[in-house]
């Protein structure tokens, strides 16, 4: 075993753990917030909005 | 005009959904490399015994392949002497040229017919 | 935005400034020079490799000209698909949505096995005995970035600004170190480049060396991809694009003249890290290690900024329902498209652990080339449908419809050049893209509403 051994250890591990954390939350955030919600964003809408400020 | 109300697509059928695209693409992808017909890799051409002066490679050349780590001539020789086949047959172009233009011609077909419903819906009366 | 919360809605958020426009056109592309461009040295030669790198930056120059006018006008994730979908129609978008999708996840793969060499090419160099696993390299790179996106733009791009800027510093000190300008440099064209090695191939070599030479710049065109997140869209995009398409024309120039300068092209057409060899043999070990990092830098700002725009588009096509509407999520803390995101990670891994770089980057090249087909089809029907009076353009570009007619003539030569060496993949990929557009227009598009598609504030397009 030498460094480079290791390293690719560490590299299987973080990869890991990255893997986990996305996997986590994204199993957290859907069901924590409702389907409705979370696909609530429609294109263009942003326009929208800044033009109702604008307006406003 | 009456509105086109899109149905709802259920769980399953969403995932049946990207399945299908997924196969359709992955296939399209893999398959040629699976025949062997992914083409284009250089075919080396041997030669026996081979020195920097018969491969074409003048001082500069050899010095510079011995830093890269070519010893001597027979270590670069496969390298240098590969070469691509540049070779094609006339069929092969037109089959390909009907192919990407008759794809574009579906394809502008295609859209224009859902572009004017598009439009006819959005701006209609 | 709090407001956009109280009612019970989650967009993406507007964070970006050009600065970050610039690094994701240029982090994308940049990797070009560090990698893959040098193949077109080994298509045609050395002196092919710099004319294939000229006429696509005319090609790229179009590209930017006709790309900054639409998106000027058409700010939204999705970028492209999105203009298509106004424009040209439904399923024309679909297409295209698909064509960025590929070629950004097939540069993310290629960019992720760039990776695994290098880490292999490094791990040998400093003794290590019988290579090492790449795998875990590769993976990792792809998770890294992957977590990075999923959890916020702002910092992804950031990000992506910082390790752009010292890939592209290390293509400048190489160039600076190497040419000359402070005395005698190692460089040696005219030696390298006489005899057989000025046009091994002959002209023809000059147009095969095409494929690879859109290289250099293949991906720039992902800055419109940000245009929901960047704060003043009509300016930055523009502004962001051309000044990355100029960056990369200095860069590609820079990087052929040192590497043609150094290396036989018989191995430089083959190389897997040619600005690294480049290095190497500079006889500087400051400027090997230097390379180096910028080598590594560069795939991570490229394959980090395709996953951010492939995750756009996939995203995007999921709210129109082209795909299934799951897609169409944004994380309600994280403001980025989540499940796109995460959905094309497997899809990279498969492609970087198990296909080779030079099929992998053909892929991803023929999904771009298709694409800069449909640039000039949608440009003329976007000045047919909205002549320049009908709606105020961020930015018009000059001498409609030369850059059109010239971007259709040299596709058709970057065509003919990937059909002389991978015919095959070019075939398949297009029947391909034929099944799935029977597929949609026979089945999927049923799923999406027609008039609510259409989102911009224009006026009824000409002739409908």
């Amino acid at each position: 075993m030498d460094l480079w051994d290791y390293l690719e250890l560490a590299a299987w591990a973080a990869s890991a753990l990255f893997g986990l954390f996305i996997v986590i939350d994204w199993i957290r955030t859907d069901s924590t917030y409702d389907e409705e919600f979370l696909t609530s964003s429609r294109e263009g809408e942003l326009e929208a909005l800044t033009e109702e400020q604008h307006r406003g | 005009m009456t509105r086109y109300q899109a149905p709802v697509q259920g769980k399953v059928g969403q995932v049946i959904d990207v399945i299908v695209l997924l196969i359709m693409a992955i296939g399209a992808l893999y398959i040629p490399l699976w025949m062997g017909m992914a083409g284009s890799s250089k075919v080396p051409q041997p030669v026996t015994d081979p020195t920097w002066e018969s491969l074409g490679q003048n001082a500069v050349m050899v010095e510079q392949w011995q830093k890269l780590g070519f010893a001597d001539a027979a270590s670069a020789s496969e390298m240098i002497t590969a070469r691509f086949d540049y070779s094609f047959s006339i069929g092969a172009l037109v089959a390909m040229i009907v192919v990407i233009v008759g794809y574009y011609a579906i394809l502008l077909r295609f859209s224009e017919k859902e572009y004017r419903e598009v439009i006819a819906e959005k701006f209609g009366e | 935005m709090a407001k956009a919360e109280k009612i019970e809605h989650v967009g993406l958020a507007r964070v970006l400034g050009p600065a970050h426009v610039w690094a994701l056109g240029v982090g994308i592309v940049l990797v070009g020079e560090y990698m893959g461009w040098n193949f077109a040295v080994g298509k045609g030669g050395a002196y092919a490799a710099l004319m294939a790198c000229w006429f696509a930056g005319i090609l790229y120059t179009c590209v930017a000209m006709i790309d900054s006018e639409v998106t000027s006008t058409v700010a939204a994730a999705g970028g492209q698909y999105t203009q298509a979908k106004h424009i040209v129609g439904p399923l024309m978008a679909f297409n295209v949505g698909l064509y960025l999708v590929f070629a950004y996840t097939m540069l993310e793969a290629a960019n992720a096995i760039t990776v695994g060499f290098l880490v292999d090419t490094v791990a040998t160099m400093s003794g290590h005995q019988g290579g090492v696993d790449q795998r875990p390299f590769i993976i990792l790179s792809i998770m890294f970035l992957a977590w990075l996106n999923y959890r916020g733009v702002l910092a992804t791009l950031t990000f992506n600004l910082v390790i752009t800027a010292i890939a592209f510093t290390a293509v400048v000190v190489l160039f600076l170190t190497t040419a000359g300008i402070f005395g005698a440099g190692p460089l040696r064209h005219a030696d390298l480049l006489s005899g057989q090695a000025a046009l091994p191939y002959g002209w023809l070599g000059v147009l095969a060396s095409m494929h690879f030479g859109l290289w250099f710049y293949l991906g720039i065109e992902g800055t419109t991809q940000a245009a929901e997140e960047v704060r003043s869209p009509a300016r930055a995009l523009p502004f962001g694009t051309l000044a990355g398409v100029m960056t990369l024309a200095i860069a590609a120039t820079l990087t052929w003249y040192v590497c043609a300068g150094l290396m036989p092209w018989e191995y430089l057409g083959q190389s897997g890290v040619p600005l690294f060899d480049a290095a190497r043999l500079s006889g500087s070990y400051g400027l090997m290690v230097f390379l180096g990092i910028g080598t590594l830098f560069a795939t991570l700002a490229s394959a980090n900024g395709c996953i951010n725009d492939a995750s756009r588009a996939w995203f995007a096509m999921g709210r129109d329902r082209y795909l299934p509407g799951w897609f169409g999520a944004v994380h309600p803390k994280y403001r980025t498209p989540y499940r796109s995101i995460i959905f094309l990670v497997p899809i990279a891994l498969i492609f970087a652990l198990g296909a080779p770089l030079d099929q992998v980057v053909t892929f991803s090249i023929l999904s771009g080339l298709l694409e800069y087909t449909f640039m000039p089809l949608n440009i003329i029907l976007f000045r047919r449908k909205w002549p320049l009076d009908t709606i105020k353009r961020g930015y018009e570009h000059p001498f409609h419809p030369l850059p059109a007619m010239v971007l259709l003539g040299l596709c058709g030569l970057a065509f003919f050049a990937v059909f002389l060496g991978y015919g095959t993949q070019l075939v398949a990929m297009i029947a391909f893209y034929i099944v799935v557009s029977l597929w949609f227009h026979f089945w999927r598009y049923r799923f999406v509403n027609r008039g609510a598609q259409f989102t911009m504030p224009w006026p009824k397009p000409r002739g409908y």
